[in-house]
């Protein structure tokens, strides 16, 4: 398996300098580092020359701290039975990736819930513009500053609370006369 | 044929007492609490005796059983369940998604109270409520029925525009048919 992993790596560096390779020792893995203009480009070559045909998965990172989404392409070889993670780095405001449903069709569904759940919008994507989400009003709910809290107690009712809501430990402990553990006195209102 | 207030109260008796005795559930289950209802109708807890069972579409149905969350999605379904059923036609709110939210209090797309969107006739309380649970509130909706008190189709048509008000916060584009009855 090391064999393999070091030919896909020389391999996939005499196309793209700039693809930065991490090595996994004890697993089936490998993955690239990528600008995202390479994105298309790599993955057709690892699909139409390397065996990688399948594509497994499209994951998403929200890198709330460093202003970036991080998009993660996961394929897989059958005959080499190797993962290949290619990553790639976008920025969080107004996000634009290069699309990919002409290599997998699948794609297409990933790129969707993309568009809807994070706002990253793929060039030349064609597709309905709601997926999941119907008369959706507010920002794009999966990204990590969108606070669901505060959009529910905007959009939705809530019914008030009781007035008399008080600690039930407490009654608790006077019936049957024992003491609050430690570990759960923070628990406690 | 007289309607003096004798023969009124006879005849709403008779109706209260036929109407409390055949109460046609819609097989619609919105959230988890759908997992409640078939051991509720099968052999051990056999709902039927109180002369609770299935119904197959909403126009036979008499009673819509809100099971557990609705998402902003399956509340446009609802409603528009809700109005082809026919009169009398009763809800009855399933777990405590329907009262406040339960555990989904935070979500962005459950709604949290059922009751400023449908009528509601009986909240049955629990996350989940256990079959004896959802028997005992099928006895409350007979006793109300019974009384004559279970008129939240009534409520709904008397305050239809507060209603519309509120489902069209939910879903801006409305396309719904016009509600007539």
């Amino acid at each position: 398996m090391q064999k393999l992993k070091a030919n896909l790596i020389e391999h996939i560096n005499s196309g793209f300098r700039d693809a930065v390779a991490k090595d996994y020792p004890n697993e089936n893995r490998l993955d690239f580092y990528v600008n995202k203009q390479c994105i298309p480009s790599i993955l057709t070559y690892a699909k139409d020359r390397l065996g990688y045909i399948h594509l497994s998965h499209i994951a998403i990172v929200d890198w709330l701290e460093e202003g970036e989404f991080e998009l993660i392409y996961i394929i897989w070889s059958p005959e080499e039975k190797i993962k290949m993670f290619v990553r790639t780095r976008v920025e969080r405001e107004n996000p634009v990736m290069p699309n990919i449903d002409m290599i997998w069709r699948q794609a297409n569904t990933y790129e969707r819930e993309f568009r809807e759940m994070y706002g990253i919008q793929f060039q030349g994507l064609e597709a309905p513009e709601e997926f999941i989400l119907e008369d959706w009003q507010g920002p794009p709910p999966m990204r990590r500053d969108f606070d669901t809290e505060e959009y529910a107690n905007e959009t939705f009712f809530h019914r008030p609370g009781r007035e008399d809501a008080g600690d039930v430990r407490e009654e608790i402990i006077k019936r049957s006369r024992e003491e609050i553990p430690d570990f759960a006195k923070k628990y406690s209102r | 044929m007289s309607y003096d207030k004798d023969s009124h109260k006879i005849f709403d008796f008779i109706q209260n007492w036929a109407r409390k005795h055949s109460i046609w559930v819609l097989a619609y289950g919105t959230g988890c609490g759908a997992i409640e209802i078939p051991p509720t109708m099968t052999s051990r807890y056999d709902a039927e005796r109180l002369g609770v069972r299935g119904a197959a579409t909403p126009r036979q149905a008499d009673v819509l059983l809100i099971t557990g969350y609705l998402t902003t999605k399956t509340l446009k379904r609802v409603i528009r369940v809700y109005e082809q059923m026919q009169d009398p036609k009763y809800v009855i709110g399933f777990g405590s998604c329907t009262i406040n939210g339960g555990m989904y209090y935070d979500s962005y797309n459950t709604i949290k109270v059922l009751d400023k969107y449908l009528p509601v006739d009986v909240y049955i309380n629990g996350c989940m409520p256990r079959p004896e649970a959802v028997l005992a509130g099928f006895a409350k909706l007979q006793q109300l029925i019974a009384e004559g008190k279970a008129n939240g189709a009534q409520k709904y048509k008397e305050n239809l525009e507060w209603y519309r008000e509120n489902q069209k916060r939910i879903s801006p584009h409305w396309v719904m048919p016009e509600y007539n009855w």
